[in-house]
C-alpha cells in the first residue's frame, strides 16, 4: 500500500509538511536541499495511495571524519500512518543505500531522551546502541543519545577497477568522506519549534 | 560611503587591476573571494566577467574553467555553462566534465527555449564517449537512458540497461522497476508485467508498482504516464482504465492470473503491517465492475475483510476511500451497516478504540450526514466526545510529544457540531466547537488539527487576532509557508490588522526571495556530488516558486497595504508610488499574467470541509447540504479567480498615480500642481486601464458605467455589484479621477442632467458603506457577516478617493508663482471646490456613522458577562441543543481520577477554564473593532484638515 521510493526535489513540500505535524524540531529549506542534492540516494518517501507523502527519511554521509559512515538526520511518518513498520522500511531503505552505494561502515543518530517511542525503535527494532549522550544537543536543552548502528561495511564494490584511464580517483555519487566544502549556512542542527 | 558601496569599490578596483595589472596574481582564490562579494552585492556579472578574463588568459586551467562553470550556474546561463564544460571535458578528458554538459544541455531544453533536437546532441556525446571510455558513475547512466526515454528510444534504453552499463544501477529492484517502466512504455506489456511481477516480490508493498503491474496485465501502460501534474503539492495518481475492450477470455485469464499472483503474495508475506496485497484484492474487485464482469457484492466483502484485519489503522478510510465511493449507494448502506454490526471484540482497547473511530468515518464519508436530522446529528456529536472522554485513561502513559489515541474525535465532533450550526444558525454549536478543541489543546497542546480548524472559526467569527495567535502556534515556516499560509493570509488581507498582515507578507517574501538568491548556489553542490538528475529537478523546483501564484498576490498585496497604510498623506503616497515605479511594473506583471502557466502550490487538503479553498466559505451562505466530490471543479474555479484577482490588483497602483495626476489637473486647466504641464497622455491611459478593469469585472467600459449609474439612481439593485463590491467601488472612484479631467461623463446626456461623477461616488460609498455596517450585526450574535467587507471599503476605495480629494485640494491652493485667474475658469473652480466640499462631507459622514457603530459594539462587547455567552449553550427541556459536550466535560472535570488517567492528563483537565475561551473572543473580537475604529478616527481627522484649506 505504501510505496518506499526515493525522494525527490518536489517532495520537499509534503516533506516539509510532515515534520511540521510529526516534529517538535524544524529545518531550514537550504538542509533539505543540502542533503538531497549531495546524496539522493540516502532520502526516501513514504507515499500512500493516491500519492500522499506520509513519512520520510533525511539522511548523509558524515564528511568530516576518516571513518566513513553515514548519519540519519530526520525520520518522520504521520501519525495517520504509524504501526505499520513504515518508519521502519524507511529507515532499512536508508541504511541499506549508505552500505550499498556508499559503503558506509556504521551510521549514527540523535535522539531525544525522552522520545521513549523512537528510543525503542531504534534500540529493539533496528538494532541501534547508545554511543554516548549529548548534552544539551536540543535548542530547548534536552539532551541527545548519540546512538550507532555497525553495518556490514566494504561492500563498495562497484567499478573502483574501471577507472584505470582516469586522471582523477572517483568517489562514486559524489563521494562519502570526500571532505568537500559544506553548504554555506548549513542549519546543521535542528532548531527547536515555538513551542 | 556605505559598507556596501565600499565594498563594491574595493572589489571594482580590484576587477581593474587585474584587467591591466599583468602582474596581478590571478588564482582562484582571489577570484572566488571577489566572487562572494560580488554575489553578495548583487552584481554577478561582474563575477562573471572576472572569471572570463581570467580563463582567457589562462585558457587551459581547470580550476578557472570550473569557477567559471559555477558563474554560469548562478546565472542559469545554460548555454554558456555547456560551452566550458566541452572545454573542460576537451582538456582532461573526465567523464563527470562531460555529464556537466550534458545535464547543461539537458537544462536548455527542459528550462529553457532549446529544442528537443538538442537532446540528440547530447546523447551523441555520450555515445562517443562510451565507445572509448565506458561510463562509470551510476548518475552517467540514469542520464542516459532518461536522454534515451525522453526520446521515446525505449527500445536502446533497454538494451543499454540489458548490457554492461547496467550493473552500475546498485539496488536491484531500481533495476527491475526501471526495466519494467521501460518495457510498459516500448509496449511490450507481457514482457513489463513478468519484470513487475518480480518487483512485486521484492516489495510485496508497493501499491504504486501492483498499479502498473495491473495495468500492464490488461494491456494499459497509461499509468506510467501519468507524471507528475507540476502545479500542485500532490500529483494526480488517479489510474484511469483505458484499454476497455479487451476480449472476454483475455480478460479474465489475465485478471486471474493477478489474482493467483496476489494469493501467493499474501501467503509469502507474513509481515501483519503489509497492506498492498490487501488492497489489491480489491482493486482487482474493482476492475472487474469496470470491465462488466464483477459483482458489488464481492468487493463489500473484500472491504470487510479488509476492515477485520486494518479497520483499527488511522489510514483505514483513505485507504478505501476510492474503493467505498465506488459502489452505489445501496452497497455504501450496506457496508455501513455490516460495519455498524460488527462486533468489535478486538483484544486491545486502542483497537477496539481504532475500530470505533473508523466506523464514524466511513459514515462520515459515505453516510450522507447532510440529510440526518439534527436530533441524530447532534447525539454523534455527543457519543464521539463521550468515546474521547472514556478513553482518555489509554493515553495515560503517552509522552506530551505523542498524539493522543482518539484524538480526531475531537475533530469529528467539531465538524458535526459546525454543520448543525450551519443548519440551524444556533451560535451555540459553533461556540461550542470552538470549546471542543480549546478543551483537546488543553490536555496536548500541539494538535495541530485541532489548531488548523480554530483558527478557521475564529476567523469566521471575527475573532481575527485569536486565529492569528493559534496560526503562529503551528511555526509556520520555511517552505511551509508556501504551502500552508493560505489558512489565514486571505483573511488578513482583508482586515485591520495591518501590523501582523505585514509580518506575514514580509516573512513569506523574505523567505521566497532568500531562496532565489541562494538556490543557484545549491545548484553547483548537486553538479560537485554528480547528482545530475537532481540538478534539473532544483531547477526546474525553483522555477515552480518563481510562478508560485501565492508568491504573485503577496508581490502585489505588499505595496497595496503599504498604499492602505499611507493614504491619509499624499506626499507620502506619492513617494510609495515613486518607489513602485509610479506602478508601471504591475501594470507589466498585469499584462503578462494570461501568458504565466502560474502554480498552485497550496495543501488545500487540510483545510476543514466548510472552506475548502480560501475563497470559498459555506457558512456564509443559507445550507443547502455540501457534495463533497468533485472536489476539483471547485479547485479549478479558484484558480482562475486567483489569475483574474491578480491580473486586476496589479493595475491598482498605476491607476492611483494616475488618478492622483489626473485630480490635480482638473481645477487648473492642465497645470498640476507643482506648476508642471499636465500630460494627456496619463489621462488616455487611465482611461485605458479602466476599460481593462472594466473587462474585468466582466462589462465592457460603457455597459459598466451604465451599471454603477443605475445602481446610484436606484434603478438597478445594490447586488448588481455584489460579485466583486471592492473592485467596482474602486472603478467608480478612479472613473471620477479621470472625469474630473476628460470630462467626458455626466453633463452630455439631453435627455435628463446626469448626476456628477463626484455625486456618483459619494452616493455609492455612503449606499454601500451603511449597507455593510447593518449587515454586519453584533458580531457575537452574527458571525460571518460583512465586517471584512465594510474594512475593505473605508480601507481601498474610500482611501483612494481620499488621495483624489488631498490631489484636488493641493492643486487648488494658491500656489504663490502664478497669478489667481479670473472668469470662466474661476466660476469653474468654485462649482468645482463645492463639489469636493461635498465630497468631504460625505465621506465625513459615513465614516462618522461607522465610528458611533464602531464604539456602540465595542462597548457592548466590553459589558458582556460570560453569562451572556454562556447563555449561548443551552440545552432544551428534551436534552436537546447546544452545551451538551460542554456539560460534559465539566463531570469529567469534576470527577477526576488521578490513578486512571495519570498525573499530566489531571493536571491539565484541572486547568480548563471555559469562561477563559469566551473572554478570548469577545477580547478578540473587541480589538478587531478597535484597530478599525482608529483606522476610522484617522481618516475623519485628515479629511477634515483637508477641509479647512479649502
Amino acid at each position: 500500500m505504501v510505496c518506499i521510493r526515493k525522494a525527490t526535489v518536489d517532495d520537499l513540500l509534503a516533506m516539509q509538511a510532515c515534520n511540521l505535524f510529526c516534529l517538535p524540531e524544524n529545518y531550514q529549506m537550504k538542509y533539505y536541499f543540502y542533503h538531497i542534492l549531495s546524496w539522493p540516494q540516502l532520502l526516501y518517501v513514504a507515499e500512500d495511495y493516491n500519492g500522499k507523502i506520509v513519512g520520510y527519511v533525511l539522511a548523509k554521509m558524515e564528511e568530516e571524519s576518516s571513518e566513513c559512515h553515514g548519519h540519519i538526520t530526520s525520520l518522520a511518518v504521520l501519525r495517520t500512518h504509524r504501526k505499520l513498520g513504515l518508519a521502519t522500511k524507511l529507515m532499512t531503505a536508508a541504511q541499506n543505500a549508505m552500505e550499498q552505494v556508499y559503503g558506509a561502515e556504521y551510521v549514527s543518530l540523535h535522539v531525544r531522551k525522552s522520545n521513549r517511542a523512537a528510543f525503542n525503535l531504534y534500540t529493539e527494532t533496528l538494532g541501534y546502541k547508545i554511543h554516548d549522550v549529548e548534552a544539551k544537543y536540543y535548542a530547548d536543552g534536552e539532551d541527545a543519545y548519540d546512538m550507532r548502528k555497525q553495518l556490514k561495511g566494504k561492500k563498495h564494490q562497484h567499478h573502483h577497477h574501471h577507472h584505470h584511464h582516469h586522471h582523477h580517483h572517483h568517489h562514486h555519487g559524489g563521494g562519502c568522506c570526500s571532505g568537500e566544502a559544506k553548504v554555506e549556512g548549513k542549519a546543521g542542527e535542528p532548531e527547536a519549534k515555538a513551542e | 560611503m556605505g559598507k556596501a558601496e565600499e565594498a563594491l569599490s574595493v572589489c571594482l578596483n580590484a576587477k581593474d587591476q587585474l584587467y591591466t595589472n599583468d602582474s596581478v596574481l590571478i588564482d582562484d582564490l582571489t577570484l572566488s573571494t571577489l566572487q562572494i562579494v560580488f554575489q553578495r552585492l548583487d552584481h554577478l556579472d561582474m563575477a562573471t566577467s572576472c572569471y572570463e578574463y581570467a580563463c582567457g588568459k589562462f585558457p587551459n586551467s581547470l580550476e578557472l574553467m570550473m569557477g567559471l562553470f559555477n558563474c554560469y550556474v548562478r546565472e542559469y546561463s545554460f548555454v554558456k555553462q555547456q560551452q566550458i564544460a566541452i572545454k573542460m571535458y576537451k582538456v582532461v578528458g573526465e567523464e563527470r566534465f562531460l555529464l556537466w554538459a550534458v545535464c547543461s544541455i539537458q537544462l536548455q531544453v527542459f528550462c529553457g527555449n532549446g529544442g528537443e533536437k538538442l537532446l540528440l546532441l547530447a546523447e551523441g556525446l555520450l555515445k562517443k564517449h562510451i565507445a572509448s571510455h565506458s561510463l562509470h558513475e551510476p548518475e552517467a547512466l540514469s542520464v542516459y537512458i532518461s536522454l534515451l526515454e525522453r526520446q521515446s528510444k525505449f527500445g536502446d534504453a533497454l538494451e543499454i540497461l540489458a548490457g554492461k552499463l547496467g550493473s552500475l544501477i546498485m539496488i536491484e529492484v531500481d533495476r527491475l522497476r526501471l526495466q519494467g517502466r521501460l518495457l510498459a512504455r516500448a509496449g511490450d506489456y507481457s514482457a513489463a508485467a513478468d519484470i513487475l511481477q518480480k518487483v512485486l516480490e521484492l516489495c510485496p508493498d508497493d501499491w504504486e508498482y501492483f498499479l502498473h503491474y495491473l495495468g500492464c496485465l490488461l494491456d494499459d501502460g497509461s499509468s506510467f504516464f501519468l507524471g507528475n501534474g507540476g502545479n500542485s503539492i500532490y500529483p494526480p495518481k488517479h489510474v484511469g482504465c483505458k484499454n476497455l475492450d479487451l476480449p472476454d477470455e483475455v480478460f479474465d485469464t489475465r485478471i486471474s492470473r493477478a489474482s493467483v499472483f496476489v494469493e501467493k503474495l499474501m501467503a509469502e508475506c507474513d509481515n501483519a503491517s503489509i497492506r498492498s496485497p490487501h488492497l489489491a484484492n480489491l482493486e482487482i474487485q474493482k476492475r472487474k465492475l469496470i470491465y462488466g464482469k464483477g459483482d458489488p457484492g464481492k468487493l463489500v466483502e473484500e472491504l470487510m475483510q479488509y476492515f477485520s484485519r486494518f479497520g483499527h489503522l488511522a489510514c483505514f478510510t483513505s485507504d478505501v476511500e476510492a474503493f467505498l465511493l465506488f459502489l452505489d449507494d445501496p452497497n455504501k448502506s450496506e457496508v455501513l451497516e455490516k460495519l455498524k454490526g460488527c462486533e468489535l471484540t478486538s483484544s486491545s482497547q486502542t483497537k477496539a478504540l481504532g475500530q470505533a473511530i473508523t466506523i464514524f468515518k466511513v459514515e462520515n464519508l459515505i453516510g450522507n450526514m447532510f440529510s440526518l436530522p439534527v436530533c441524530e446529528l447532534e447525539g454523534l456529536a455527543v457519543r464521539m466526545a463521550d468515546m474521547y472522554c472514556k478513553n482518555l485513561p489509554v493515553s495515560k502513559d503517552l509522552d506530551l510529544q505523542e498524539n493522543m489515541h482518539g484524538e480526531e474525535l475531537l475533530s469529528m465532533a467539531c465538524n458535526v457540531l459546525v454543520q448543525l450550526f450551519w443548519r440551524t444558525r444556533n451560535v451555540g454549536y459553533l461556540l461550542e466547537s470552538i470549546m471542543i478543541l480549546e478543551f483537546g489543546l488543553t490536555i496536548r497542546r500541539y494538535t495541530w488539527q485541532y489548531k488548523i480548524l480554530l483558527l478557521h472559526l475564529y476567523s469566521y467569527w471575527n475573532c481575527l487576532p485569536v486565529a492569528y495567535d493559534w496560526y503562529k502556534s503551528l511555526d509556520v515556516k520555511n517552505i511551509l509557508l508556501e504551502t500552508v499560509s493560505h489558512h489565514i493570509l486571505p483573511q488578513m488581507l482583508a482586515s485591520p490588522l495591518w501590523s501582523d498582515l505585514n509580518d506575514l507578507l514580509r516573512d513569506y517574501l523574505k523567505f521566497m526571495d532568500d531562496h532565489f538568491r541562494e538556490s543557484a548556489d545549491l545548484t553547483f553542490l548537486a553538479y560537485r556530488h554528480r547528482n545530475y538528475s537532481k540538478v534539473i529537478e532544483f531547477v526546474q523546483f525553483k522555477e515552480r516558486l518563481q510562478r508560485s501564484s501565492q508568491y504573485l498576490v503577496a508581490k502585489i498585496e505588499a505595496p497595496i497595504l503599504q498604499l492602505k497604510q499611507n493614504a491619509n498623506s499624499i506626499q507620502e503616497e506619492e513617494c510609495i508610488l515613486e518607489s513602485l515605479k509610479n506602478g508601471n511594473h504591475f501594470v507589466e506583471l498585469s499584462n503578462e499574467i494570461g501568458n504565466k502557466l502560474l502554480t498552485f502550490n497550496e495543501d488545500l487538503q487540510l483545510r476543514p470541509w466548510w472552506t475548502p479553498t480560501f475563497d470559498k466559505n459555506y457558512l456564509l451562505g443559507p445550507f443547502e447540504g455540501v457534495s463533497y466530490y468533485p472536489r476539483e471543479n471547485l479547485i479549478k474555479q479558484t484558480e482562475e479567480n486567483v489569475l483574474k484577482n491578480i491580473e486586476k490588483r496589479s493595475l491598482l497602483p498605476r491607476m492611483i498615480y494616475l488618478s492622483i495626476h489626473c485630480a490635480s489637473s482638473s481645477l487648473k486647466e492642465h497645470t498640476e500642481a507643482n506648476g508642471s504641464a499636465f500630460d494627456p497622455k496619463l489621462s488616455l491611459e487611465l482611461k485605458v486601464l479602466l476599460e481593462r478593469y472594466a473587462r474585468i469585472l466582466g462589462f465592457p467600459f460603457q455597459d459598466a458605467i451604465e451599471l454603477v449609474l443605475g445602481v446610484s439612481s436606484g434603478q438597478k439593485p445594490s447586488e448588481a455589484l455584489s460579485s466583486d463590491l471592492i473592485g467596482w467601488i474602486n472603478f467608480v472612484v478612479f472613473l471620477n479621477a479621470w472625469n474630473l479631467n476628460s470630462r467626458e461623463i455626466g453633463f452630455s446626456n439631453n435627455d435628463k442632467p446626469r448626476p456628477s461623477t463626484w455625486h456618483l461616488v459619494n452616493s455609492l460609498l455612503k449606499k454601500y458603506i451603511i449597507e455593510k455596517m447593518r449587515s454586519t450585526g453584533p458580531l457575537l450574535s452574527s458571525p460571518g457577516g460583512d465586517l471584512p467587507m465594510l474594512v475593505q471599503l473605508v480601507t481601498e476605495p474610500l482611501s483612494w478617493h481620499s488621495l483624489i480629494i488631498q490631489s484636488s485640494v493641493r492643486s487648488s491652493l494658491p500656489s504663490g508663482k502664478k497669478k489667481k485667474k479670473g472668469g470662466v475658469t474661476e466660476q469653474a473652480n468654485s462649482h468645482h471646490s463645492h463639489e469636493i466640499q461635498d465630497s468631504i462631507q460625505s465621506l465625513c459622514d459615513a465614516i462618522k456613522e461607522v465610528t458611533e457603530w464602531l464604539s456602540a459594539q465595542i462597548n457592548k462587547l466590553d459589558d458582556v458577562k460570560f453569562e451572556t455567552i454562556f447563555s449561548l449553550l443551552q440545552v432544551n427541556g428534551e436534552g436537546q441543543g447546544p452545551g451538551r459536550i460542554l456539560h460534559m466535560f465539566e463531570n469529567l472535570i469534576s470527577s477526576v481520577d488521578n490513578t486512571a488517567l495519570g498525573d499530566r492528563i489531571s493536571q491539565a483537565l484541572q486547568s480548563w477554564d471555559a469562561v477563559e475561551v469566551a473572554r478570548k473572543v469577545g477580547a478578540g473580537q473587541s480589538s478587531v473593532l478597535s484597530q478599525f475604529l482608529r483606522i476610522c478616527e484617522s481618516k475623519i481627522k485628515s479629511l477634515q484638515a483637508l477641509r479647512t484649506h479649502l
